[in-house]
């Protein structure tokens, strides 16, 4: 029994971290990046920065929707079901504003990349968008690892922020690109690598449904 | 080690109810939470469903925890919660053992 753990804050962080032990949430990371990777290779293909921007909304959001609906379906039918205590939900609505800090950032960055961009300055570009992206990652995969007690994301944080140095510092210091599916492609490998093994050890620690069906059939 | 009429009264005092390591385990994991599904706690507590439910109607009927029956779509969910009761007797069931094992704690 769980009462074997040495006091009520330990209890109630592994109970938490057990819904983050699925993988899913890598998988999810991981499964982004390589989107990127491939929206970057259409984009190429097709040399129209408009579509290719909806391709890669498109790619997200086909990447997002069965993933979260999954990751619903196998935890809540695996580990059951809570509604965080006061605590937690403080620390929930941290990595929301962390989140929301993050795509703030990012609309901020975008405006001046193109503000950038049209005045000619794309060295400058070169050598402060990786960092920020790195930064970003850091910072709020940071942000997750922290409020989530899973310290696993502190390693994403790092691994996904080094996807746009890995695209644009090669040729702005060796004037040799790396190809973007390359790029993004294996950090987002290496995150899912991660998921995968967390997703196995998950699926093999708790079986499809057992504890749900003998809860349904007497309750 | 204390005389034995000192651990009598020491066990006497403390809530033999929450005592029972199942239904400690259980007052526990909710301790930590605003609500749980019977899953969760099976999961948890690693008890049976048949264990849970008997500890449950026990600690129901001390007013420590509510039980609540719906549907969760169209299955059907047991939702569980710790009362205010509940949760101010398993803090004191804290306090009074820490207190009775105050003495042999620097031991």
């Amino acid at each position: 029994m769980t009462t074997g753990l040495t006091n009520l804050k330990e209890l109630e962080r592994d109970a938490f971290r057990k819904f983050y032990d699925d993988g899913i949430f890598d998988l999810y990371l991981g499964g982004i990046l390589i989107t990127m990777g491939i929206a970057a290779l259409i984009t190429d293909q097709i040399d129209n920065e408009m579509t290719g921007m909806l391709i890669t909304l498109v790619l997200a959001f086909g990447v997002t929707v069965p993933v979260l609906l999954w990751r619903r379906h196998l935890l809540r039918s695996r580990l059951g079901d809570f509604q965080p205590g006061p605590e937690r939900m403080r620390k929930i609505q941290g990595t929301r504003l962390a989140l929301l800090g993050s795509v703030v950032l990012g609309v901020i960055v975008f405006g001046i990349t193109a503000a950038l961009l049209n005045s000619g300055s794309e060295d400058i570009l070169g050598a402060v968008i990786p960092l920020i992206w790195f930064l970003n990652s850091v910072a709020v995969l940071g942000a997750m690892a922290y409020f989530l007690d899973v310290p696993r994301f502190y390693a994403h944080g790092v691994i996904v922020g080094m996807a746009m140095p890995l695209l644009i510092w090669p040729d702005v210091l060796w004037d040799h690109q790396l190809q973007p599916w390359i790029a993004f492609g294996v950090p987002g490998l290496v995150v899912m690598a991660i998921g995968t093994y967390k997703l196995v050890l998950f699926l093999r620690e708790y079986p499809a449904g057992s504890a749900e069906e003998s809860a349904d059939a007497t309750s | 080690m204390p005389p034995a009429d000192e651990t009598a009264t020491i066990t006497a005092a403390v809530d033999r109810l929450i005592h029972e390591p199942a239904r400690l385990a259980i007052m526990t994991n909710l301790f930590v939470v605003a609500s749980a599904n019977a899953t969760y706690l099976l999961r948890q507590t690693d008890l049976t469903w048949g264990n849970l439910g008997s500890h449950l109607n026990k600690l129901e009927d001390a007013g420590y925890v509510t039980v609540a029956k719906g549907y969760n779509g169209k299955k059907p969910e047991t939702t569980i919660s710790l009362t205010e009761k509940g949760r101010e007797a398993l803090l004191s069931y804290r306090d009074r053992l820490l207190d009775a094992l105050a003495p042999v704690a620097g031991d």
